[in-house]
């Protein structure tokens, strides 16, 4: 046996090794009071178009509160993606790094308390003309269900699902007649549970709900992304949405989008458009009359 | 092997004060953990089953009318009665009676701790047995520090009840092979007790049987032969006795009892599919991830007590393999060879009902639906063998220095170094016990980094009482999300939240918003953004940095 023997003194070794790793784990992760002496700081280096991005995602929940939604407002937070933000500030703990920010060039970084602080530039930042999301109210929009055109209301009693039911009916809506048929902005559950800001658009039965925005400033292309709470539909046993794209009366394109895609983007190409200030139409049409709670985001760029 | 000990006097005072050690310290903890969902719903449960008893005591005939019975008994019948009917008796004697607890909750949560620490006891009395006293002490330790069996020791709920119950119905069962028909009645009542408990009891007698068949099989059949049936008496009482127990126990089943029954076990077999995060995914549907229970149980048992595990586990498999030599040696005169049950009974008996109670995750259609406490069973036997492992290990030690006086030091000082490190884990998850995850993860944070599950049940309201107490305007409705109204309402009739506060299921009239973090819940987050108009909390409720509970203010 010789010196194996002593082998067996790894034993209480072990045990008080891994009392010292549980101490270590237990104070490694900045607590909410080192969160909020970060504030100021991150105040004065954030611009009023900057993206506030934290990581890991799970610490977000911290900075919110720490922050303030001044700093991390829900448009921010619940973004479509990074590709029209210029520069970030990026707030890492515990060694973590954004994979959103990927490829984003490190302008600045430094450590702050166990934060490190990196200050990020996009590449190729995307110049957003019109966002029909931010503009989902009179007097851009009309919103019609069939022939019957759906008024708009500033002031709807907001409806929430909870636990198990629909996502947030909001305040400002064009009302459609019955509850769940509206145009309105709310916020969708992705194929990750993440957040994502979006322009409900229920279609009542097997007809079509008809967005037209008036006067939009037409790019190279609409940029967009759909989806529906993936919570709630990611069975996908129901059939597929259609979300049809008109500019000036012309059909540009036909996006087929089905439930179990979670957060799917598309692009559609309005070169031969650029530069002009016309309608676009979006038509929203499924053959499946139930659960349709279609939910988008597009932009001009 | 070693030769089973007789429990002494120490041994005794020794189970006495374990039991009452766990439960004082469980019950100087209570006060910080909020009532779990599922608690709600076993409060509401029970205080029907406690008019049912009140009826008994006052109209014995009425009480026992079908109608009756099945009127104060159908609440939660998805499950069978026996713990609810104790956390009834609890609340009628030592809440409503005698005021012994000052919270109902406590008062209902009692019978779980006291069945609990048995548990413990039972752990040391069999290691005790099997191993020696101090081994017996390090596996009833380690089975006692372990987070999860804490934190789920505190709840008015089945899982360590389930635990105890299969554990204590093993060692009858156990005890009845080398003794007399006293052990096997009480295997047959146990086994009745543990039916009622918690379905984990339907897959028990095929570990008996497979033990039986290993250990003594050859020997049955050359009796059979003989015209001689050599079957254990227990599996007698357990076919005659524990249905009897079973049914008398349960008054939901005193009628239309086939019926009954089918539907409570069609219930579990086909048991809806829960959300699970694991490894950063959240797993709803088929198939199940195979790893889970073996991830889970890496993660969240101390590492230390799975390294003893690992020692006892294979020095068994070294004395079992030796003694399978012994026994196939031509060399061996027959009347020296040691029958097999002689030699390798108990520890084989624990290692069938440890494989037996994670049997269910070998398959990829369990569903998951409530993480480490579906095979919290199994745990008593893994610290078992963690008392063999340490066992070996301190003989080992203290042979390095075999004529040094000290070398009488080196078990306790082993025991020490072993338990330390789970005794302040312990302490340390309360009262966060579902998201403790040990160092071999990298803790709470690393398993927030691996997307472990950081929290079910709404539980960790409790959590945040201090805060709703202090900012919730007067009468305000409060949204509780994951946690059980029933819950709720206990929280505030043990004024732990104020009488003031509602609890609601609507974020529309609320002014306070709690939420429970599991990815497949934040879309609920989400209402509540847009509803409030920001993102902000109002509160983080962190374990160790990681934000498990968080709430919003309107």
């Amino acid at each position: 046996m010789g010196r194996a023997r002593f082998l067996w003194l790894l034993l209480p070794i072990a045990g008080l090794a891994e009392l010292i790793a549980f101490a270590h784990d237990a104070h490694r992760a900045p607590r909410i009071a080192e969160w909020q002496a970060l504030r100021g700081e991150i105040a004065k280096l954030k611009g009023p178009t900057d993206l506030l991005v934290v990581a890991p995602e799970w610490s977000e929940p911290l900075a919110r509160q720490a922050f303030g939604d001044a700093l991390m407002p829900i448009a921010d937070v619940a973004r479509a993606d990074v590709s029209a933000y210029a520069r970030a500030i990026e707030v890492d703990e515990l060694g973590a790094s954004a994979h959103e920010l990927e490829g984003w060039t490190v302008y600045e970084s430094h450590a702050s308390g166990r934060f490190q602080i990196r200050v990020r530039e996009n590449p190729t930042p995307a110049r957003v003309l019109y966002s029909f999301v931010d503009h989902a109210h009179l007097p851009f929009l009309d919103v019609m269900d069939g022939a019957n055109v759906c008024p708009f209301t500033a002031h709807a009693v907001v409806s929430t699902g909870g636990l198990h039911g629909h996502l947030a009916f909001p305040r400002e809506r064009f009302n459609c007649g019955g509850e769940e048929f509206f145009v309105g902005v709310t916020i969708l559950d992705d194929q990750e549970y993440r957040p994502r800001r979006c322009l409900w658009a229920h279609p009542r039965g097997t007809g079509t709900l008809r967005l037209v925005y008036k006067n939009v400033l037409i790019g190279r292309e609409i940029h967009g992304y759909a989806g529906l709470s993936y919570f709630l539909l990611r069975d996908g046993t129901h059939g597929p949405i259609t979300l049809t794209t008109r500019i000036a009366g012309q059909e540009v394109e036909s996006y087929v989008h089905h439930d179990e895609w979670g957060w799917h983007g598309f692009d559609i190409d309005t070169a031969r458009f650029s530069g002009q200030t016309a309608d676009v139409e979006f038509d929203v049409h499924s053959s499946d009359p139930s659960d349709r709670q279609f939910c988008f985001y597009a932009d001009t760029r | 092997m070693t030769e089973s000990r007789k429990l002494d006097r120490l041994d005794y005072l020794l189970c006495v004060a374990l039991w009452l050690g766990y439960v004082a310290l469980l019950l100087s903890t209570v006060k910080d953990l909020g009532y779990a969902r599922d608690e709600g719903f076993y409060f509401q449960a029970a205080r029907s089953y406690e008019g049912w008893f009140e009826l008994l005591h006052k109209d014995f005939s009425a009480a026992l009318e079908p109608g009756t019975v099945d009127r104060y008994w159908s609440a939660n019948h998805e499950h069978p009665a026996f713990m609810k009917s104790l956390f009834a008796l609890s609340h009628r004697y030592l809440f409503e009676s005698v005021r012994v607890f000052r919270e109902q909750g406590t008062a209902y949560r009692f019978p779980g701790m006291a069945v609990s620490a048995l548990g413990v006891v039972v752990t040391y009395a069999w290691g005790r047995r099997e191993l020696g006293r101090l081994a017996g002490l390090v596996a009833a330790l380690s089975l006692a520090f372990m987070p999860r069996v804490f934190y789920h020791s505190h709840l008015a709920c089945f899982d360590t009840p389930v635990m105890t119950m299969l554990l204590i119905t093993t060692y009858a069962y156990a005890r009845s092979l080398e003794a007399g028909l006293g052990w096997a009645i009480a295997t047959g009542v146990l086994y009745g007790l543990l039916l009622d408990t918690k379905h984990n009891a339907w897959l028990l007698p095929g570990a008996f049987v497979l033990h039986f068949v290993l250990t003594r099989g050859a020997h049955a059949v050359r009796e059979l032969r003989a015209g001689r049936v050599a079957v254990p008496s227990a599996f007698f009482a357990m076919a005659l006795i524990s249905p009897l127990v079973f049914y008398v126990g349960w008054p939901w089943i005193w009628h239309d009892t086939a019926r009954r029954i089918a539907d409570y076990v069609a219930f579990h077999l086909g048991h809806e599919y829960y959300n699970m995060e694991f490894l950063g995914r959240t797993y709803w549907k088929p198939p199940m991830p195979r790893l889970y229970a073996w991830v889970m149980t890496l993660g969240t048992v101390p590492g230390i007590t799975l390294a003893l595990f690992g020692v006892g586990l294979v020095t068994t498999a070294l004395c079992l393999f030796r003694v399978w030599q012994q026994r196939h040696d031509a060399n061996t005169e027959p009347e020296k060879r040691a029958p097999l049950h002689a030699q390798a009974s108990t520890p084989l008996l624990w290692l069938l009902c440890l494989l037996m109670c994670y049997a269910p995750w070998w398959s990829d259609n369990t569903p998951i639906f409530g993480g480490t406490k579906h095979w919290i069973t199994a745990y008593p036997f893994l610290c078992l063998f963690a008392g063999r492992g340490f066992a070996f290990a301190s003989s080992r030690i203290a042979e390095l220095v075999p004529k040094e006086k000290w070398a009488l030091l080196a078990p306790p000082a082993l025991a020490c170094s072993v338990l330390l490190g789970p005794l302040c884990m312990m302490l340390h998850s309360h009262p966060w016990g579902l998201s403790f995850y040990t160092p071999l993860v990298g803790g709470a944070p690393g398993a927030a980094n691996l997307g472990l599950n950081r929290t079910f049940w709404g539980y960790t309201t409790g959590a945040e009482q201090g805060f709703i107490n202090a900012h919730a305007p007067q009468h305000a409705n409060v949204y509780v999300h994951d946690t059980a109204l029933q819950s709720w309402d206990i929280l505030r009739e043990d004024r732990r939240i104020r009488d003031d506060l509602h609890g609601t299921l609507s974020i529309a009239g609320s002014s306070l918003a709690l939420y429970h973090h599991e990815p497949h819940m934040r879309r609920v987050e989400y209402q509540v953004w847009v509803d409030y108009g920001h993102d902000a909390p109002a509160d983080v409720g962190t374990f160790d940095g990681v934000p498990v509970v968080w709430l919003y203010a309107r």
